[in-house]
Protein backbone atom coordinates (compact mmCIF):
# COMPACT_ATOMS: atom_id res chain seq x y z
CA UNK A 1 0.00 0.00 0.00
CA UNK A 2 1.58 3.40 -1.09
CA UNK A 3 1.12 6.77 0.35
CA UNK A 4 -1.93 7.71 -2.35
CA UNK A 5 -4.03 4.81 -1.39
CA UNK A 6 -3.46 5.38 2.27
CA UNK A 7 -4.54 9.09 1.82
CA UNK A 8 -7.75 7.68 -0.38
CA UNK A 9 -8.88 5.14 2.91
CA UNK A 10 -8.57 8.37 4.82
CA UNK A 11 -10.36 10.50 2.49
CA UNK A 12 -13.16 7.15 2.67
CA UNK A 13 -13.03 7.08 6.54
CA UNK A 14 -13.57 11.05 6.88
CA UNK A 15 -15.86 12.03 4.27
CA UNK A 16 -18.18 9.28 4.19
CA UNK A 17 -21.19 11.62 6.30
CA UNK A 18 -20.52 14.01 3.02
CA UNK A 19 -20.96 11.57 0.45
CA UNK A 20 -24.37 10.49 1.57
CA UNK A 21 -25.52 13.96 2.79
CA UNK A 22 -24.22 14.67 -1.12
CA UNK A 23 -26.36 11.63 -2.49
CA UNK A 24 -29.56 12.14 -0.51
CA UNK A 25 -29.32 16.05 -2.03
CA UNK A 26 -29.19 14.88 -5.45
CA UNK A 27 -31.92 12.45 -5.36
CA UNK A 28 -34.19 14.84 -3.80
CA UNK A 29 -33.12 17.39 -6.65
CA UNK A 30 -33.78 14.35 -9.17
CA UNK A 31 -37.24 14.48 -8.10
CA UNK A 32 -37.87 17.85 -7.97
CA UNK A 33 -36.90 18.25 -11.31
CA UNK A 34 -39.11 15.26 -12.38
CA UNK A 35 -41.87 17.17 -10.42
CA UNK A 36 -41.28 20.24 -12.47
CA UNK A 37 -41.24 18.97 -15.80
CA UNK A 38 -43.70 16.18 -15.59
CA UNK A 39 -47.25 18.03 -15.77
CA UNK A 40 -49.16 15.35 -13.95
CA UNK A 41 -47.53 15.59 -11.10
CA UNK A 42 -46.49 19.21 -10.73
CA UNK A 43 -50.21 19.96 -11.40
CA UNK A 44 -51.13 17.55 -7.93
CA UNK A 45 -48.85 19.95 -6.49
CA UNK A 46 -50.02 23.08 -7.75
CA UNK A 47 -53.60 22.88 -8.36
CA UNK A 48 -54.40 22.77 -4.09
CA UNK A 49 -52.91 26.27 -4.21
CA UNK A 50 -54.09 27.63 -7.33
CA UNK A 51 -57.56 26.55 -6.08
CA UNK A 52 -57.02 27.98 -2.39
CA UNK A 53 -55.99 31.34 -3.84
CA UNK A 54 -58.97 31.12 -6.45
CA UNK A 55 -61.55 30.59 -3.91
CA UNK A 56 -60.09 33.69 -1.68
CA UNK A 57 -59.68 35.45 -4.74
CA UNK A 58 -63.41 34.85 -5.85
CA UNK A 59 -64.61 35.85 -2.09
CA UNK A 60 -62.53 39.17 -2.67
CA UNK A 61 -64.29 40.34 -5.45
CA UNK A 62 -66.90 42.42 -3.91
CA UNK A 63 -63.98 44.14 -2.21
CA UNK A 64 -61.88 44.63 -5.01
CA UNK A 65 -63.28 44.39 -8.32
CA UNK A 66 -66.96 45.46 -7.20
CA UNK A 67 -66.88 49.02 -7.27
CA UNK A 68 -64.97 49.19 -10.55
CA UNK A 69 -67.25 46.79 -12.29
CA UNK A 70 -69.92 49.28 -10.89
CA UNK A 71 -68.77 51.94 -11.91
CA UNK A 72 -68.19 50.93 -15.36
CA UNK A 73 -71.73 49.21 -15.41
CA UNK A 74 -73.32 52.87 -14.69
CA UNK A 75 -70.98 54.33 -17.43
CA UNK A 76 -72.12 52.25 -20.18
CA UNK A 77 -75.69 52.22 -19.01
CA UNK A 78 -75.30 55.73 -19.18
CA UNK A 79 -73.50 56.36 -22.14
CA UNK A 80 -75.98 53.45 -23.79
CA UNK A 81 -79.27 54.53 -22.60
CA UNK A 82 -81.20 53.36 -25.83
CA UNK A 83 -80.20 50.70 -25.93
CA UNK A 84 -80.71 49.33 -22.93
CA UNK A 85 -84.35 50.31 -22.98
CA UNK A 86 -84.61 48.78 -26.27
CA UNK A 87 -83.23 45.05 -24.32
CA UNK A 88 -85.46 45.64 -21.31
CA UNK A 89 -88.45 46.56 -23.15
CA UNK A 90 -90.13 43.48 -24.29
CA UNK A 91 -89.40 42.00 -20.45
CA UNK A 92 -90.13 44.78 -18.33
CA UNK A 93 -92.99 45.88 -20.80
CA UNK A 94 -94.82 41.94 -20.20
CA UNK A 95 -93.78 42.32 -16.49
CA UNK A 96 -95.58 45.95 -16.02
CA UNK A 97 -98.58 44.87 -18.13
CA UNK A 98 -99.26 41.54 -16.25
CA UNK A 99 -99.12 43.84 -13.16
CA UNK A 100 -101.07 46.41 -14.60
CA UNK A 101 -104.07 43.87 -15.35
CA UNK A 102 -103.55 41.55 -12.27
CA UNK A 103 -103.65 45.31 -9.91
CA UNK A 104 -106.94 46.72 -11.90
CA UNK A 105 -108.62 42.95 -11.50
CA UNK A 106 -107.76 43.28 -7.86
CA UNK A 107 -108.89 47.57 -7.80
CA UNK A 108 -111.93 46.51 -9.90
CA UNK A 109 -112.81 43.38 -7.47
CA UNK A 110 -112.25 46.06 -4.31
CA UNK A 111 -114.32 48.93 -6.51
CA UNK A 112 -116.89 46.31 -6.91
CA UNK A 113 -117.29 45.80 -3.29
CA UNK A 114 -117.52 49.59 -1.79
CA UNK A 115 -120.14 50.43 -4.81
CA UNK A 116 -122.25 46.89 -4.41
CA UNK A 117 -124.67 49.01 -2.57
CA UNK A 118 -124.95 52.24 -5.06
CA UNK A 119 -124.89 49.07 -7.87
CA UNK A 120 -127.45 47.20 -7.05
CA UNK A 121 -130.15 50.07 -7.13
CA UNK A 122 -128.48 51.51 -10.12
CA UNK A 123 -129.72 47.76 -11.24
CA UNK A 124 -133.14 47.94 -9.41
CA UNK A 125 -133.91 50.83 -11.47
CA UNK A 126 -132.48 49.69 -14.83
CA UNK A 127 -134.79 46.86 -14.12
CA UNK A 128 -137.85 48.76 -13.66
CA UNK A 129 -137.54 50.50 -16.50
CA UNK A 130 -136.08 48.95 -18.99
CA UNK A 131 -137.68 45.68 -17.93
CA UNK A 132 -133.86 43.80 -18.14
CA UNK A 133 -133.86 41.87 -15.32
CA UNK A 134 -131.49 42.31 -12.23
CA UNK A 135 -129.11 38.83 -12.86
CA UNK A 136 -129.05 39.23 -16.56
CA UNK A 137 -127.53 42.92 -16.43
CA UNK A 138 -125.08 41.08 -13.76
CA UNK A 139 -124.07 38.54 -15.87
CA UNK A 140 -123.45 41.36 -18.51
CA UNK A 141 -121.43 43.29 -16.27
CA UNK A 142 -119.60 40.53 -15.32
CA UNK A 143 -118.70 38.75 -18.79
CA UNK A 144 -115.76 41.33 -20.46
CA UNK A 145 -114.38 38.61 -22.42
CA UNK A 146 -113.78 38.92 -26.02
CA UNK A 147 -113.73 36.28 -29.36
CA UNK A 148 -110.20 37.19 -31.19
CA UNK A 149 -110.29 34.47 -33.25
CA UNK A 150 -112.08 30.75 -33.79
CA UNK A 151 -110.64 28.02 -36.02
CA UNK A 152 -112.29 25.10 -37.49
CA UNK A 153 -109.82 22.20 -37.02
CA UNK A 154 -110.12 18.56 -38.34
CA UNK A 155 -109.14 16.68 -35.38
CA UNK A 156 -106.98 13.85 -36.29
CA UNK A 157 -104.97 15.89 -39.20
CA UNK A 158 -105.10 19.36 -37.54
CA UNK A 159 -106.49 20.73 -40.80
CA UNK A 160 -108.08 24.39 -41.01
CA UNK A 161 -111.40 24.03 -42.43
CA UNK A 162 -112.22 27.65 -41.92
CA UNK A 163 -110.73 30.91 -39.62
CA UNK A 164 -112.76 33.72 -38.77
CA UNK A 165 -110.43 36.33 -36.87
CA UNK A 166 -110.60 39.90 -35.70
CA UNK A 167 -106.79 40.50 -35.60
CA UNK A 168 -103.67 39.44 -37.57
CA UNK A 169 -101.82 36.37 -36.25
CA UNK A 170 -99.42 33.74 -37.46
CA UNK A 171 -100.60 31.82 -40.46
CA UNK A 172 -104.15 30.09 -38.99
CA UNK A 173 -102.89 26.72 -40.81
CA UNK A 174 -99.71 26.57 -38.44
CA UNK A 175 -101.91 27.46 -35.62
CA UNK A 176 -104.32 24.76 -36.16
CA UNK A 177 -101.82 22.43 -36.70
CA UNK A 178 -99.96 22.92 -33.71
CA UNK A 179 -102.88 23.47 -31.23
CA UNK A 180 -103.91 20.14 -33.13
CA UNK A 181 -100.24 18.62 -32.36
CA UNK A 182 -100.70 20.16 -28.35
CA UNK A 183 -103.72 18.56 -27.99
CA UNK A 184 -102.51 15.04 -29.57
CA UNK A 185 -99.27 15.28 -26.74
CA UNK A 186 -101.38 16.40 -23.64
CA UNK A 187 -104.16 13.83 -24.77
CA UNK A 188 -101.38 10.82 -25.24
CA UNK A 189 -99.08 11.97 -22.09
CA UNK A 190 -101.95 11.74 -20.01
CA UNK A 191 -103.17 8.20 -21.61
CA UNK A 192 -106.26 9.38 -21.42
CA UNK A 193 -108.23 8.46 -24.80
CA UNK A 194 -111.91 9.89 -23.19
CA UNK A 195 -110.73 12.78 -22.27
CA UNK A 196 -109.95 15.95 -24.38
CA UNK A 197 -107.83 19.18 -23.48
CA UNK A 198 -110.35 21.97 -22.90
CA UNK A 199 -108.18 25.07 -22.74
CA UNK A 200 -104.95 26.27 -23.01
CA UNK A 201 -104.21 29.46 -20.82
CA UNK A 202 -101.75 31.98 -22.38
CA UNK A 203 -101.31 35.30 -20.03
CA UNK A 204 -103.90 37.56 -20.72
CA UNK A 205 -105.36 35.07 -23.53
CA UNK A 206 -107.59 31.94 -23.24
CA UNK A 207 -107.76 29.27 -26.05
CA UNK A 208 -111.22 27.10 -25.64
CA UNK A 209 -110.76 23.69 -27.24
CA UNK A 210 -114.23 22.59 -27.91
CA UNK A 211 -114.00 18.96 -29.66
CA UNK A 212 -116.81 16.81 -31.81
CA UNK A 213 -115.99 13.91 -33.34
CA UNK A 214 -114.39 14.79 -36.70
CA UNK A 215 -114.00 18.14 -35.77
CA UNK A 216 -112.85 20.67 -33.14
CA UNK A 217 -113.25 24.65 -32.22
CA UNK A 218 -110.48 26.37 -30.93
CA UNK A 219 -111.76 30.19 -29.52
CA UNK A 220 -109.27 32.51 -28.93
CA UNK A 221 -110.29 34.67 -25.48
CA UNK A 222 -109.17 37.54 -24.57
CA UNK A 223 -109.91 39.22 -21.08
CA UNK A 224 -112.09 37.60 -18.10
CA UNK A 225 -113.19 34.41 -19.37
CA UNK A 226 -115.55 33.33 -16.43
CA UNK A 227 -117.87 30.15 -16.35
CA UNK A 228 -121.03 32.23 -17.43
CA UNK A 229 -118.97 33.04 -20.54
CA UNK A 230 -117.90 29.60 -21.38
CA UNK A 231 -121.56 28.85 -20.83
CA UNK A 232 -122.17 31.49 -23.58
CA UNK A 233 -119.83 30.54 -25.72
CA UNK A 234 -120.18 26.91 -26.30
CA UNK A 235 -123.88 27.82 -26.90
CA UNK A 236 -122.32 29.60 -29.51
CA UNK A 237 -119.99 26.99 -30.43
CA UNK A 238 -122.89 24.03 -30.68
CA UNK A 239 -125.35 26.66 -32.62
CA UNK A 240 -122.80 26.70 -34.94
CA UNK A 241 -121.44 23.24 -34.95
CA UNK A 242 -124.98 22.15 -35.57
CA UNK A 243 -125.05 24.32 -38.51
CA UNK A 244 -122.31 23.30 -40.20
CA UNK A 245 -123.34 19.72 -39.66
CA UNK A 246 -126.78 20.72 -41.49
CA UNK A 247 -125.22 22.00 -44.56
CA UNK A 248 -122.78 19.16 -44.33
CA UNK A 249 -125.96 17.00 -44.30
CA UNK A 250 -127.98 18.76 -46.92
CA UNK A 251 -124.48 18.49 -49.35
CA UNK A 252 -124.68 14.70 -48.85
CA UNK A 253 -128.36 14.45 -50.00
CA UNK A 254 -128.04 16.67 -53.05
CA UNK A 255 -124.93 14.57 -53.68
CA UNK A 256 -126.88 11.21 -53.30
CA UNK A 257 -129.95 12.75 -55.47
CA UNK A 258 -127.23 13.86 -58.21
CA UNK A 259 -124.91 10.57 -57.92
CA UNK A 260 -121.85 12.67 -57.43
CA UNK A 261 -119.18 12.60 -54.99
CA UNK A 262 -119.27 14.50 -51.58
CA UNK A 263 -118.20 17.78 -52.14
CA UNK A 264 -117.25 19.22 -48.85
CA UNK A 265 -118.31 22.57 -47.59
CA UNK A 266 -116.70 25.62 -49.30
CA UNK A 267 -114.84 27.27 -47.62
CA UNK A 268 -115.72 30.85 -48.06
CA UNK A 269 -119.11 29.89 -47.39
CA UNK A 270 -118.02 28.58 -44.13
CA UNK A 271 -116.02 31.46 -42.82
CA UNK A 272 -118.57 33.56 -43.29
CA UNK A 273 -120.52 31.34 -40.99
CA UNK A 274 -118.29 31.69 -38.51
CA UNK A 275 -118.29 35.70 -38.50
CA UNK A 276 -122.02 35.62 -38.35
CA UNK A 277 -121.67 33.44 -35.66
CA UNK A 278 -118.78 34.68 -33.50
CA UNK A 279 -118.04 38.24 -34.96
CA UNK A 280 -120.40 40.36 -32.92
CA UNK A 281 -121.07 37.93 -30.26
CA UNK A 282 -121.01 38.88 -26.82
CA UNK A 283 -119.81 36.22 -24.20
CA UNK B 1 -108.72 25.52 -55.52
CA UNK B 2 -106.21 25.34 -53.25
CA UNK B 3 -106.32 21.99 -50.74
CA UNK B 4 -104.25 21.75 -47.27
CA UNK B 5 -102.47 18.42 -46.58
CA UNK B 6 -100.92 16.97 -43.62
CA UNK B 7 -97.01 15.75 -44.85
CA UNK B 8 -95.16 14.15 -41.77
CA UNK B 9 -91.47 14.16 -41.97
CA UNK B 10 -90.11 11.00 -40.02
CA UNK B 11 -86.46 9.34 -39.40
CA UNK B 12 -84.06 8.80 -37.30
CA UNK B 13 -81.90 11.42 -35.05
CA UNK B 14 -80.25 14.06 -36.79
CA UNK B 15 -80.76 13.10 -40.67
CA UNK B 16 -81.73 16.37 -41.75
CA UNK B 17 -85.62 16.68 -41.19
CA UNK B 18 -85.89 20.00 -39.86
CA UNK B 19 -82.75 21.39 -42.44
CA UNK B 20 -84.88 19.87 -45.13
CA UNK B 21 -87.89 21.49 -44.75
CA UNK B 22 -86.09 24.96 -43.48
CA UNK B 23 -84.57 24.68 -47.16
CA UNK B 24 -87.81 24.19 -48.64
CA UNK B 25 -89.89 27.04 -46.24
CA UNK B 26 -87.27 29.70 -45.83
CA UNK B 27 -84.59 28.55 -48.55
CA UNK B 28 -82.25 28.70 -45.72
CA UNK B 29 -79.36 26.23 -43.87
CA UNK B 30 -78.04 25.90 -40.89
CA UNK B 31 -74.63 24.21 -39.98
CA UNK B 32 -75.94 24.37 -36.39
CA UNK B 33 -77.99 21.51 -34.75
CA UNK B 34 -80.85 22.21 -33.27
CA UNK B 35 -82.45 19.08 -31.72
CA UNK B 36 -86.65 18.93 -32.68
CA UNK B 37 -88.90 18.44 -29.65
CA UNK B 38 -91.63 17.21 -30.10
CA UNK B 39 -93.17 18.45 -33.76
CA UNK B 40 -92.57 21.55 -35.54
CA UNK B 41 -95.21 22.81 -37.81
CA UNK B 42 -94.76 24.94 -40.96
CA UNK B 43 -96.70 25.72 -44.48
CA UNK B 44 -96.10 26.14 -47.25
CA UNK B 45 -97.86 26.19 -50.79
CA UNK B 46 -97.19 24.38 -53.67
CA UNK B 47 -98.09 25.07 -57.14
CA UNK B 48 -98.48 22.24 -59.34
CA UNK B 49 -99.84 23.98 -62.43
CA UNK B 50 -101.71 27.44 -63.00
CA UNK B 51 -104.38 28.14 -60.50
CA UNK B 52 -103.76 24.60 -59.23
CA UNK B 53 -101.68 24.81 -55.51
CA UNK B 54 -101.25 22.63 -52.44
CA UNK B 55 -100.99 24.00 -49.33
CA UNK B 56 -98.89 21.44 -47.42
CA UNK B 57 -98.78 21.45 -43.80
CA UNK B 58 -94.90 20.12 -42.46
CA UNK B 59 -95.14 18.44 -39.77
CA UNK B 60 -91.46 18.07 -38.68
CA UNK B 61 -91.52 15.08 -35.77
CA UNK B 62 -88.58 14.71 -33.72
CA UNK B 63 -86.37 11.93 -34.68
CA UNK B 64 -86.34 8.98 -33.28
CA UNK B 65 -83.78 5.71 -33.61
CA UNK B 66 -86.88 3.25 -32.93
CA UNK B 67 -89.27 3.89 -35.82
CA UNK B 68 -91.57 2.05 -33.32
CA UNK B 69 -92.00 5.18 -31.08
CA UNK B 70 -93.06 7.44 -33.10
CA UNK B 71 -96.04 8.95 -31.22
CA UNK B 72 -99.26 7.78 -33.08
CA UNK B 73 -101.62 10.94 -32.23
CA UNK B 74 -99.07 13.26 -34.07
CA UNK B 75 -99.54 10.58 -37.36
CA UNK B 76 -103.52 10.72 -37.20
CA UNK B 77 -105.18 12.31 -40.88
CA UNK B 78 -101.88 11.93 -42.35
CA UNK B 79 -101.85 12.66 -45.75
CA UNK B 80 -98.36 12.10 -47.05
CA UNK B 81 -94.96 11.19 -45.55
CA UNK B 82 -91.81 11.98 -46.55
CA UNK B 83 -88.89 9.17 -44.93
CA UNK B 84 -85.28 10.47 -44.45
CA UNK B 85 -82.35 9.04 -43.70
CA UNK B 86 -78.55 10.20 -43.54
CA UNK B 87 -76.27 8.95 -46.33
CA UNK B 88 -73.05 9.64 -44.07
CA UNK B 89 -74.39 7.34 -41.48
CA UNK B 90 -75.09 3.44 -41.86
CA UNK B 91 -77.26 3.14 -38.60
CA UNK B 92 -80.24 5.41 -40.26
CA UNK B 93 -80.74 3.02 -43.63
CA UNK B 94 -79.31 -0.18 -42.12
CA UNK B 95 -82.81 -1.22 -40.94
CA UNK B 96 -84.30 1.03 -43.44
CA UNK B 97 -86.66 -1.60 -45.04
CA UNK B 98 -87.76 -2.62 -41.85
CA UNK B 99 -88.38 0.80 -40.47
CA UNK B 100 -90.52 1.62 -43.86
CA UNK B 101 -92.57 -1.61 -43.17
CA UNK B 102 -93.57 -0.41 -39.66
CA UNK B 103 -94.18 3.11 -41.30
CA UNK B 104 -96.46 1.85 -43.65
CA UNK B 105 -98.37 -0.24 -41.09
CA UNK B 106 -98.74 2.90 -39.06
CA UNK B 107 -99.52 5.30 -42.65
CA UNK B 108 -101.59 2.38 -44.70
CA UNK B 109 -102.67 3.92 -47.97
CA UNK B 110 -100.35 7.22 -47.60
CA UNK B 111 -98.01 8.34 -50.15
CA UNK B 112 -94.87 7.90 -49.05
CA UNK B 113 -91.14 9.42 -50.33
CA UNK B 114 -87.76 7.89 -48.95
CA UNK B 115 -85.04 10.25 -48.91
CA UNK B 116 -81.33 10.49 -48.54
CA UNK B 117 -79.80 13.27 -46.90
CA UNK B 118 -76.43 14.61 -46.75
CA UNK B 119 -75.52 13.85 -50.23
CA UNK B 120 -73.14 16.81 -50.44
CA UNK B 121 -70.98 14.58 -47.79
CA UNK B 122 -70.35 11.68 -50.27
CA UNK B 123 -69.68 10.72 -53.48
CA UNK B 124 -72.36 9.87 -55.45
CA UNK B 125 -71.14 6.92 -57.52
CA UNK B 126 -69.47 4.99 -54.03
CA UNK B 127 -72.93 6.00 -51.98
CA UNK B 128 -75.07 4.26 -54.83
CA UNK B 129 -72.87 1.26 -54.89
CA UNK B 130 -73.31 0.95 -51.17
CA UNK B 131 -77.03 1.33 -50.97
CA UNK B 132 -77.88 -1.09 -54.05
CA UNK B 133 -75.32 -3.79 -52.00
CA UNK B 134 -77.64 -2.92 -49.09
CA UNK B 135 -80.65 -3.50 -50.70
CA UNK B 136 -82.11 0.45 -50.18
CA UNK B 137 -84.71 1.78 -52.39
CA UNK B 138 -84.70 5.40 -52.30
CA UNK B 139 -86.96 8.01 -54.41
CA UNK B 140 -84.56 10.21 -53.94
CA UNK B 141 -80.95 11.72 -52.81
CA UNK B 142 -80.49 15.50 -51.49
CA UNK B 143 -78.88 17.89 -49.54
CA UNK B 144 -80.03 20.48 -47.18
CA UNK B 145 -76.71 22.24 -47.83
CA UNK B 146 -76.61 22.80 -51.53
CA UNK B 147 -80.59 22.85 -52.05
CA UNK B 148 -79.93 19.94 -54.44
CA UNK B 149 -83.46 17.42 -54.98
CA UNK B 150 -85.10 19.37 -52.10
CA UNK B 151 -87.60 21.45 -53.88
CA UNK B 152 -87.80 18.08 -56.04
CA UNK B 153 -88.98 15.83 -53.23
CA UNK B 154 -91.71 18.47 -51.93
CA UNK B 155 -93.81 18.81 -55.07
CA UNK B 156 -93.21 15.42 -56.13
CA UNK B 157 -94.91 14.56 -53.11
CA UNK B 158 -97.23 17.55 -53.84
CA UNK B 159 -97.94 16.07 -57.08
CA UNK B 160 -98.70 12.80 -55.28
CA UNK B 161 -101.15 14.29 -52.97
CA UNK B 162 -102.80 16.51 -55.76
CA UNK B 163 -103.63 13.15 -57.25
CA UNK B 164 -104.62 11.56 -54.46
CA UNK B 165 -107.22 13.87 -53.27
Amino acid sequence: MNEKDKIEILKDILFTDDREFEERISKKVEILERTLNERKKLSRKVHPIIEHELEEFTKSIPQTLGPTITATLKEEIKNHKDEVVDALYPVLGKMVKKYVAQEMKLLSEKIDGQLGFLKRWKRKIKSLFFGISEDQQLLDELSSAKIEQVLLIEKDSGILKAGFTKSKTIDEEMISGMFTAIKSFVEDAFNQRDQELESIEYENYQIHLQSFVTHYIAVVISGNYSLSSKNKLQDLIFDFYHGYMAMNLDLVFETLNAEKTVVPVDRRRLERKLAQSFGNAKI
Amino acid sequence: MQKSKKLVVLGHFGVGKTSLIRRFVSDVFSDNYKVTIGVHITKKVVEISAGNTVSLILWDLEGTDDITTIRNSYLLGTHGAVFVFDVTRPSTFQNLNQDLKVVSEKLPSVPMIVVGNKMDLVDAIDLKTVLGENNIAYDFLSSAKTGDSVEDLFYKMATLLQEDA
